[in-house]
């Protein structure tokens, strides 16, 4: 634990210093993994944990930057009120999750929730586009803050905040109960404990979390539109920077955000952009398929190996604790 | 009316065709295949580059298309469904991943712009004010010779019956002599060739753009909720119900709202009846 604090300690302190080491180009680049982090660790608490696997993230983030994008272009409520609101819609939504849980699991759970995620694509272009802005959304949204510094600081420390927040949570005993519902949901019925309360618990949290990235988001982009929003290939990239980092371990999602931002950044020069999602895909398909639990794991195994132990055995048992 | 009726035949009949595929790897496997869109894809662009690039005949072009469709089937079932046979789950999301690799493939080499497919025959009638496309209504009737001659296959023939042994009990077919690997790389290239012959025909009816793979599968999906698994005929009587309320919608209420219901009908019967209308017990 006290190891594991000094990590996120020192991770902090190389992180907060970054405006003073690289150009502001770049820090536009953080901004972006910071956000994915976010909306990966969102996926991570619902999907890594309780194994409900979720394929309507963005939903849950569209609901949040459209509610506070329409509440301030439409009505011109300042961003102090419609954050908040737009917040708690999201955890709403996210009880509306719920309710498919609560009866199907696995692949039919999977399907109704990327079954939202299409609805909602269809319903914010035809019913009224006078307020939703149509297929073409809405720009010009009120901005949190402006300057890439100030920007980057307000997603990094969500990002932190979330991050340390859902890292504690999963290792007290709720975690433990999320993840024995992943192994076994009925094994937790009969321990006598009620799973739908847990499971209603962790569809708030998530919504809660993607709620507040996803009003930070629009108000740092200052637009939103359909397709960027409730898009597959949104989707697509939340999913695999929390499977390539490694789901179930909270600290897996931002080590793959950043692991595939900075893939993307780097690797620019060499690979044109239309091969991105090819590289990430490949990758992630790679990494799902031979290292089902992801970046994090290797690190750890890495780590381990410098120390001089030899923990193969116990390394998965300490992490599901 | 009639309009409704004879349009509503015409795209059950591609829909059915669209479905059948999926659904036969979902009563066989077990697995829902979330790349199933991509045969789709796939087909359509096969038969556009051998019929409109390389200038083949149309029965050729066909041809190729299905071949292309049964490589990626087997390719699929080989490079990610046999590995992860036993977690339903990392299938899916295997597959999705897949799926969003392949249509980047397709962007790469065709560029993301939508391009025109011509009919595979030409021509239009009228019958009451009602426009029939010769090019629909051979895709119609394909749909229900295609169905027919699959319907006959698993019914009567030896192989046939194999399959459906497996659908039902893979334990029980492998004590009785089956060998279940067979039957599965069987189904998914089937599957495959079924998937891009109906790409070819929905391809001629929408556009052959990167992105067209996502509606015929979430058309599929809805299919195998309404029809249930394992039933030939249940996958073509949901196909209509499908292909009904979209004409019904796109007529009277708003085209725009076309998808929408289907995707409703799927969450409100996934969370009322979570077997599927017609559904069976999972095993």
């Amino acid at each position: 634990m006290k190891k594991s604090l000094s990590w996120w300690l020192l991770f902090t302190v190389l992180m907060s210093s970054m405006p003073l080491l690289i150009s502001t180009r770049s820090l536009r680049i953080f901004i972006f993994a910071n956000f994915i982090a976010i909306f990966a660790m969102s996926w991570d608490i619902l999907s890594g944990y309780t194994g409900y696997i979720s394929f309507g993230h963005p939903f849950l983030i569209g609901i949040a930057g459209y509610t506070s994008a329409i509440l301030t272009h439409q009505f011109a409520t300042p961003l102090y009120i419609s954050m908040p609101i737009a917040i708690l819609l999201t955890m709403v939504a996210g009880s509306l999750f719920f309710f498919p849980a609560l009866r199907t699991r696995g692949t039919y759970f999977a399907l109704v929730t990327l079954a939202f995620m299409e609805v909602t694509y269809h319903l914010v272009q035809v019913v009224r586009p006078d307020v939703t802005g149509g297929s073409r959304g809405l720009t010009g949204l009120p901005l949190l803050v402006t300057g890439a510094v100030q920007n980057y600081y307000v997603s990094l420390f969500a990002m932190l905040f979330i991050g340390l927040g859902l890292w504690a949570l999963a290792r007290s005993g709720l975690g433990t109960v999320l993840s024995a519902i992943r192994m076994d949901e009925d094994a937790v019925k009969s321990a006598g404990l009620n799973t739908s309360k847990f499971k209603l618990f962790a569809f708030t949290l998530s919504a809660l979390v993607a709620g507040i990235g996803g009003v930070l988001y629009t108000h740092y982009l200052g637009s939103i539109s359909p397709r960027g929003m409730f898009d597959i290939n949104f989707l697509f990239t939340i999913l695999i920077a929390a499977l390539i980092g490694g789901e179930h371990s909270i600290v897996g999602p931002i080590l793959g955000a950043y692991f595939l931002t900075f893939l993307l950044e780097f690797s620019r020069p060499y690979i044109p952009g239309s091969w991105r999602y090819l590289c990430y895909g490949m990758i992630a398909l790679i990494v799902y398929m031979y290292a089902p639990r992801g970046l994090f794991t290797i690190v750890n195994a890495v780590e381990n190996r410098i120390r001089g132990k030899n923990l193969r055995g116990e390394e998965y048992d300490s992490q599901t604790a | 009316m009639s309009g409704i009726i004879i349009q509503g035949f015409l795209i059950s009949g591609l829909y059915a065709l669209v479905a059948v595929g999926f659904t036969m790897i979902f009563s066989v496997g077990r697995v829902l295949n979330l790349a199933y869109g991509i045969y789709i894809m796939l087909g359509g662009y096969a038969y556009y580059t051998l019929a409109q690039v390389l200038e083949f005949s149309k029965a050729i072009s066909l041809l190729g298309a299905i071949v292309v469709g049964v490589l990626f089937g087997v390719l699929t079932y080989f490079g990610i469904v046999k590995r992860l046979l036993n977690n339903p789950i990392a299938v899916e999301i295997s597959t999705l991943i897949l799926a969003v690799v392949m249509q980047a493939v397709v962007i790469l080499i065709y560029s993301p712009a939508p391009r025109a497919i011509w009919p595979i025959v030409p021509g239009i009638s009228r019958i009451h004010n009602v426009i029939i496309s010769w090019n629909i209504f051979f895709a119609m009737i394909t749909s229900w010779v295609v169905l027919g001659a699959l319907l006959i296959f698993i019914r009567k023939t030896q192989v046939g019956r194999a399959i459906l042994a497996v659908s039902m009990d893979t334990k029980g077919a492998l004590l009785s002599g089956i060998d279940p690997e067979r039957i599965n790389i069987l189904t998914w290239a089937l599957s495959g060739a079924l998937g891009a012959l109906a790409g070819v025909f929905f391809a001629t009816y929408t556009q052959l753009e990167p992105s067209m793979w996502v509606s015929p599968l979430i058309t599929a999906v809805a299919v195998v909720i309404i029809g249930g698994i394992g039933s030939i005929v249940g996958s073509l009587v949901a196909a209509h119900i499908v292909g009904f309320m979209e004409t019904i919608t796109t007529t009277v209420i708003a085209p725009e709202l076309r998808g929408v219901f289907t995707l409703l009908l799927i969450i409100i019967i996934l969370v009322i009846l979570p077997k599927g209308l017609l559904g069976q017990e999972e095993t």
